[in-house]
């Protein structure tokens, strides 16, 4: 169970490094937003469930403390989403410009 | 007990990000990113307390300062379209400026070395009156969290009073703030809150709306776990009624700002904010009724079933309810009255 | 986190700066529960982390709905921008 927890962890560190990479080097907000956004929330749900199997490791496990990390979990897979939805809605109404290939 | 070896690369770690973030704060020119960094800044602030060990501190940080603070900043922001100007005054008044502040950090740092080492078992905080809190506090009122039993307890008299800070916060706010709709004259004719259609702009996200829909009520159990739940762990009644509060402005942000009106009108939400603390004031008052002082809780065991203890135990749940009750309400009306600058009929 | 705090530094539009705080809220929280393990007690931290993940959702939110009511991303020049003001009758 341990060694899971690890390999869980350090996957949602790599895709965190793959959004912090993404968020400094895209050329426009809309597509660093893309790239927070769903890096983001995978990145934490993956290091939240690697913190599950770690809690399950010491000891026996404490369910109330599983089940309180799982509504984290599904907090910010419901809300973090939402809010970068809530962003990109009020950039595109505030008249960002998206972008083109050809305008470099 | 809590290992002492990690934390101080930690601490290091999160109090250079402290200064980062503030530099940053500052240095930004948009005032709106300004205030969201400030939150962010904020915290950070949360997590060195929680890195002290001091969760209950970091809990009413992270959920006033990170939260709700910052909306209230954007309400602000959102009225009165502030913008930042650069400061005129050349070079010599930014020495000048710059040389006073160093003179009064070198002051203050200067004291340093006189303050008791980290956790020293000999300072004066330590020797006298902690020793007796660690040792009697399950004993006098079986409330394990010490935190609570010394802030609502012990120290009752510190923890109304600065309720009645908050009141005096919200009131504050809403005199300055409030006017009535007939001295601003403004091109709408006036309309009725309670009968008015609902009114958010269809073009509004639908995703936005129902999201909110389905976190509101697990906000609020969640709030109410927090304050019946202080006894046992991190929480009590200030940190519950902000999560209380908050709810109910992620309501009125989602939706529109009338959709909240609706619900909540103006008399009986000042009415439940000053309700909050007359409970507080209540209970003491009923502890003289039956026999102690004021605010002994243990003199209400001739009302309670339970014994000395655990009638103190209610009492200082009674008390946390006082408080959650009027933290609530005064987030609440506080947002209303940023929100629609004072109007109260539309606004963020 | 420090990466993400440059974009938040530098981000040409004011948006840039929402996007890289929400980041950074949701990565706090991971370090909350960090935290947490460190001291070897995790249950006072997970209620924490749990209160904030909430409350950064708000904040997003909020700044968010400001930029859609303002429909404008650069601060705006007049004294009262577009709304009527209260001080004038």
């Amino acid at each position: 169970m341990e060694i899971l927890a690890y390999i869980l962890i350090s996957t949602g560190l790599i895709f965190f490094l793959g959004t912090t990479i993404g968020l400094l080097r895209f050329p426009d907000f809309y597509s660093r937003m893309h790239a927070a956004s769903k890096g983001d929330t995978l990145s934490t749900v993956l290091i939240l469930l690697g913190c599950i199997c770690l809690v399950s490791t010491q000891g026996e496990m404490n369910w109330l403390l599983g089940l309180k990390i799982l509504l984290i979990i599904n907090f910010i897979f419901i809300g973090s989403p939402t809010a970068t939805h809530a962003m990109m809605d009020a950039g595109n109404k505030a008249g960002a410009e998206p972008w083109k290939k050809d305008s470099q | 007990m809590m290992p002492s070896l990690p934390i101080w690369q930690f601490d290091v770690l999160l109090l250079v990000l402290v200064v980062l973030f503030a530099v940053v704060a500052l240095s930004i020119r948009n005032l709106m990113g300004a205030a969201v960094v400030f939150g962010a800044y904020s915290f950070m602030m949360c997590l060195i307390w929680a890195g002290m060990g001091a969760v209950d501190v970091a809990f009413t940080e992270a959920a006033v300062g990170a939260g709700v603070s910052t909306v209230f900043i954007v309400s602000t922001i959102y009225n009165t379209s502030a913008t930042m100007r650069s400061r005129p005054g050349g070079m010599a008044f930014k020495l000048f400026i710059g040389v006073v502040v160093t003179l009064a950090g070198v002051f203050l740092l200067s004291a340093l070395p006189d303050f008791p080492d980290w956790g020293d078992p000999n300072s004066p905080a330590n020797a006298t009156v902690a020793p007796y809190y660690i040792e009697n506090s399950i004993r006098d009122t079986h409330v394990p969290n010490l935190v609570t039993s010394v802030l609502a307890d012990y120290r009752g008299f510190d923890t109304l009073l600065e309720t009645i800070v908050v009141f005096i916060a919200c009131i504050a706010i809403y005199s300055i703030l409030r006017i009535e709709t007939a001295k601003s004259k403004t091109d709408e004719p006036e309309e009725d809150i309670a009968t008015a259609p609902p009114s958010y702009d269809p073009s509004d996200s639908l995703i936005v709306r129902q999201a909110s829909r389905f976190m509101v009520p697990f906000m609020q159990l969640f709030a109410l776990y927090v304050i019946a739940h202080g006894h046992y762990s991190p929480g009590g009644g200030f940190q519950g009624g902000v999560i209380l509060g908050a709810s109910l402005i992620l309501l009125a942000i989602s939706f529109d700002l009338k959709f909240l009106l609706r619900q909540w009108r103006e008399k009986p939400l000042m009415l439940l904010v000053a309700s909050g603390v007359c409970l507080y004031a209540t209970v003491g008052l009923a502890c003289m009724f039956t026999g102690g002082n004021y605010l002994d809780y243990g003199s209400l065991d001739s009302v309670l079933p339970n014994d000395r203890a655990m009638a103190r135990s209610h009492g200082i749940l009674l008390v946390e309810i006082g408080v959650g009750i009027t933290v609530m309400f005064s987030m609440l009306a506080i947002h209303i009255n940023l929100a629609s600058n004072g109007r109260f009929d539309r606004g963020l | 986190m420090l990466l993400v705090l440059v974009r938040a530094f530098k981000g040409p539009t004011v948006i840039d700066r929402l996007v890289a705080i929400n980041v950074i809220g949701t990565k706090s929280i991971v370090l909350l529960l960090f935290a947490g393990i460190l001291f070897g007690q995790l249950e006072m931290f997970v209620d924490i982390a749990l209160g904030y993940g909430l409350l950064n959702y708000i904040v997003s939110i909020a700044a968010s709905r400001y930029y859609q009511h303002r429909r404008c991303l650069e601060p705006t020049h007049t004294a009262n921008g577009g709304q009527p003001s209260r001080w004038k009758s």
